[in-house]
């Protein structure tokens, strides 16, 4: 407290002087020595939709004293009209430590057989002991996140559904025998969204013998895909959907003179993450300390005490309980219970060996605990908590203009905001500024503005930040708020399943009359093989009706087929050159082929193997919205 | 680069007036036809030269839009000059000048320097605000006049510049208390070969900061 005070003196004398070091820092957390004299890995920068270029400008928006609300000066640059505001603290730290980062990207077929998938990330970050986790995350974090989605593309990339609802698999991917259980795309992104957590963490390990001291940093993630929202944290960072019920019809007038607030009844908030402090996680890191002794290197206790044990009552019988107990029981107190707890403190206060705020996070691997030095790494973990909705089965009344609140305003924070604002109250500012600016593009902007300068308040005489309305203590951490329209992000989503069902209606009619051309140069060779194929398959099926259907179907489309191939073959040879006309062509013939073979083969294989497999559905329409089924591609019947 | 002083400014007036095409002319002597509404808050700074000495300006161009209004009343605090812009074009604009006065003088520290802009000066022919109106408010309430135009960047350089040497004057005379950032003054570094509190450039941003959060 005391060097907080000394720090912000410093900093008002001579503010372009580096802050004191810190002696009680440097006594307890026994930083190395020659870590100092190492580089940062990123120079320090704010998010770069802020546009705040200049180290002037950096400076300004770090004014300790007025704590300016920063929102990205071109709001276009964040997708759907998304608001961001920042705020930099009241000088505990010298420079703002939280990041937030966004980016929108391609998951595409190397081999262009499936149509592209687009996704949204946003990421928001949290810093501490150093803005130099945070910053590397806002800046890797999202390519970590593309490869590990990259690495299961053939499982996530929408398919051609024709010939059967369970698909095709790609070749080079497993064949589905060798799983043993059902894994679902859901699981295949939560599991993306993991590992990346792991990857980044591992990342800032290596980069700790190269560069500065990181610090940590937690994560709050989203991740918008497939017309699913996917939440993922790791820390105190917390992602709330604020949401709102249609206003009910008008109802007549009670004798009460108070009316209810409308949006008091009608706005709700749904937690899509959940803080991991030292508190929540308690039981976790109890049991870290029990099942490893090691690691509180006979420091700390693995326990937690009623009140905390004085020399004085030794011998005398305590209130305790261990990591996995819910309950109490007592204790006849030792002097091995002295020790600090592994957990102590409440709420906000809480901490882990007597340090740490948070229990979860990227970083933190030089980390030691105060008056011990004892690593706190050990304890931590990155694994985040992952949370899922599906925005195509939301329910909304076109006529009651609701979108925002059926489909819900994802608020994104660093406990700046959380620490002074409850998650009611927020989802009212929501809806409250919403319905302020009904028109404005920067709607969502003017939310994030105004939570963040409501969790701010304002500096009173004495120099104290304190709320506007109740004049509590404001928070003086840094804040930093993404305010996301998720109904903008389903509009983009609905808009690009029309194109892919447009793209995949094209792929399919050019395979058709490819298969339809190779079918009648092939029957010219070797009548009527492809016909005993699939007598074959009939007999093998319990249920032959599919393949039936499916060589009925291929028969029907033939002719009419036979003038589109020659139409967009024609197309081909319009835009090509004419020296590359004649090989361009047959390339496109061959790679068409490929795949109607491939999809001749992979149809066989999945009426094999899944005999229990539904009649299709009807139309194309259809298939695309039955995204349910999509999840079964890859189960195994054994 | 080094500097014996840096003065905070802030800007204010009605929302398009040209606070930021202003700012825009003076940091970087471009004039921008077509500018978005300002959200918030936009920092500009840059160095001039009074009296010998080397002094960097600080600017807070804020949002003229009523709705900001509330947090743009924070950013007064800690600015040692204020241009209260108006559009000669805009009777409107000028005649809301008290109410932002009133705010002026409210939240900000009684010393602080404001200079009064009539801006737009070339759009002459579409001119609503005569200039002598201009000369009588700022007679009235003790502010330093001037008329300016973003577009031809005429008297823009001074409207900055002539605040400055006005600060930097109250300074000399002792008004200012230098050492109390409240005021929007700094006293720059006095020996310093690298800036060493620069991100990146030092050793002690990153583990100065408190170990726990």
């Amino acid at each position: 407290m005391f060097s907080n005070f000394k720090e912000r003196f410093m900093t008002a004398l001579a503010p372009d002087l580096p802050p004191l070091p810190s002696s009680e820092r440097s006594d307890h957390h026994h930083r190395r020595f020659g870590n100092q004299q190492m580089p940062d890995k990123f120079p320090y920068a704010r998010p770069p939709f802020l546009q705040l270029l200049t180290v002037d400008e950096l400076r300004a928006s770090a004014d300790h004293n007025v704590r300016p609300i920063i929102v990205p000066r071109d709001i276009n640059l964040l997708p759907w009209g998304t608001g961001y505001a920042e705020c930099v603290n009241s000088g505990k730290s010298e420079w703002n430590e939280d990041q937030g980062a966004f980016c929108r990207r391609v998951l595409s077929d190397p081999e262009h057989k499936h149509p592209d998938l687009p996704y949204t990330y946003f990421g928001i970050f949290d810093g501490h002991a150093g803005y130099g986790a945070a910053l590397a995350a806002s800046h890797q974090f999202h390519h970590i996140l593309h490869e590990t989605l990259v690495d299961c593309i053939e499982l996530l990339l929408p398919r051609d559904t024709e010939g059967g609802e369970n698909g095709r698999l790609n070749p080079t991917f497993p064949h589905p025998i060798y799983f043993q259980r059902r894994v679902s795309k859901d699981e295949l992104i939560i599991g993306a969204l993991e590992s990346a957590f792991f990857s980044m963490d591992s990342l800032i390990a290596q980069d700790s013998n190269r560069y500065r001291d990181a610090g940590g940093c937690t994560a709050c993630v989203s991740l918008f895909i497939d017309g699913k929202m996917y939440v993922a944290n790791a820390g105190d960072s917390r992602a709330v959907l604020c949401q709102r019920r249609a206003n009910a019809p008008a109802e007549p007038k009670n004798d009460s003179v108070i009316e209810p607030d409308p949006l008091e009844a009608t706005c709700y908030p749904v937690p899509f993450s959940a803080d991991h402090t030292p508190e929540t996680e308690r039981e976790r890191l109890l049991n870290v300390a029990r099942l490893k002794p090691h690691l509180m290197a006979n420091q700390y206790v693995a326990m937690e005490y009623a009140k905390r044990p004085h020399i004085k009552d030794m011998g005398q019988r305590i209130l305790c309980r261990q990591g996995t107990m819910k309950g109490w029981t007592y204790k006849t107190l030792t002097r091995d219970d002295l020790r600090m707890p592994v957990v102590n403190g409440e709420g906000k206060r809480s901490r882990l060996l007597g340090t740490l705020g948070v229990s979860r996070g990227f970083g933190d691997h030089e980390l030691l605990a105060i008056n011990t030095g004892i690593q706190i790494k050990p304890f931590l973990t990155p694994h985040p908590d992952v949370r899922q909705r599906d925005l195509t089965q939301v329910v909304s009344i076109p006529d009651e203009h609701n979108q925002d609140g059926d489909y819900g305003v994802l608020v994104m924070a660093t406990d700046g905001l959380w620490d002074v604002s409850e998650n009611e109250a927020v989802s009212r500012t929501v809806f409250q500024t919403l319905s302020k600016y009904p028109t404005e593009k920067h709607r969502y902007t003017m939310v994030a503005q105004e939570l963040v300068a409501r969790a701010r308040g304002k500096i009173n005489d004495s120099g104290h930040w304190r709320l506007a309305d109740s004049k509590a203590a404001a928070t003086v951490d840094d804040i930093s708020v993404i305010v996301i329209p998720v109904y903008q992000y389903y509009q983009e989503h609905i808009e690009w399943t029309q194109n892919y069902t447009r793209d995949l209606e094209k792929r399919r009619r050019q395979a058709q009359a490819n298969m339809a051309q190779e079918a009648q140069e092939v029957s010219v060779l070797n009548g009527g093989v492809m016909a005993e194929e699939a007598h074959v398959e009939e007999e093998e099926e319990e249920d032959g009706e599919v393949v039936v259907l499916e060589a009925k179907a291929q028969i029907q489309t033939e002719p009419q087929a036979q003038p589109h191939a020659e139409a967009e073959e024609a197309l081909v040879v319009e835009i090509s050159a004419p020296v590359e006309q004649a090989p361009q062509q047959q390339a496109t013939s061959t790679a068409a082929d490929v795949a109607a073979a491939e999809s001749q083969k992979d149809s066989a294989a999945v009426t094999q193997q899944q005999p229990q497999s539904q009649p299709q559905p009807q139309s194309s329409q259809q298939r695309s919205r039955g995204k349910g089924n999509k999840g079964k591609h890859y189960s195994n019947v054994n | 680069m080094s500097y014996a002083y840096l003065f905070k400014y802030i800007i204010i007036g009605d929302t398009g007036v040209g606070k930021s095409c202003l700012l825009l002319q003076f940091t970087d002597k471009r004039f921008q036809p077509v500018h978005d509404l300002t959200i918030g808050v936009e920092f500009g700074a840059r160095m001039i030269t009074i009296d010998g000495k080397q002094i960097k300006l600080q600017i807070w161009d804020t949002a003229g839009q009523e709705a900001f209004r509330s947090i743009t009343r924070s950013y007064y605090r800690g600015a040692a000059g204020a241009l209260l812009v108006y559009d000669i074009t805009r009777r409107e604009t000028f005649n809301h000048l008290t109410t932002w006065l009133e705010d002026a003088r409210q939240h900000s520290n009684s010393n602080m320097v404001i200079m009064l802009i009539g801006n737009k000066s070339d759009l002459d022919s579409r001119r609503e605000v005569k200039k002598e109106e201009g000369e009588a408010f700022a007679r009235e309430h003790g502010l330093v006049f001037m008329e300016t135009s973003a577009r031809t960047a005429a008297n823009v350089e001074e409207a900055f510049i002539n605040t400055a040497k006005e600060i930097y004057e109250k300074i000399q005379e002792g008004v200012f208390d230098i050492n109390n950032e409240a005021n929007g003054i700094k006293i720059g570094q006095q020996h310093s070969p690298t800036n060493p509190s620069l991100p990146g450039s030092g050793g002690a941003a990153g583990a100065a900061n408190s170990g726990c959060c």
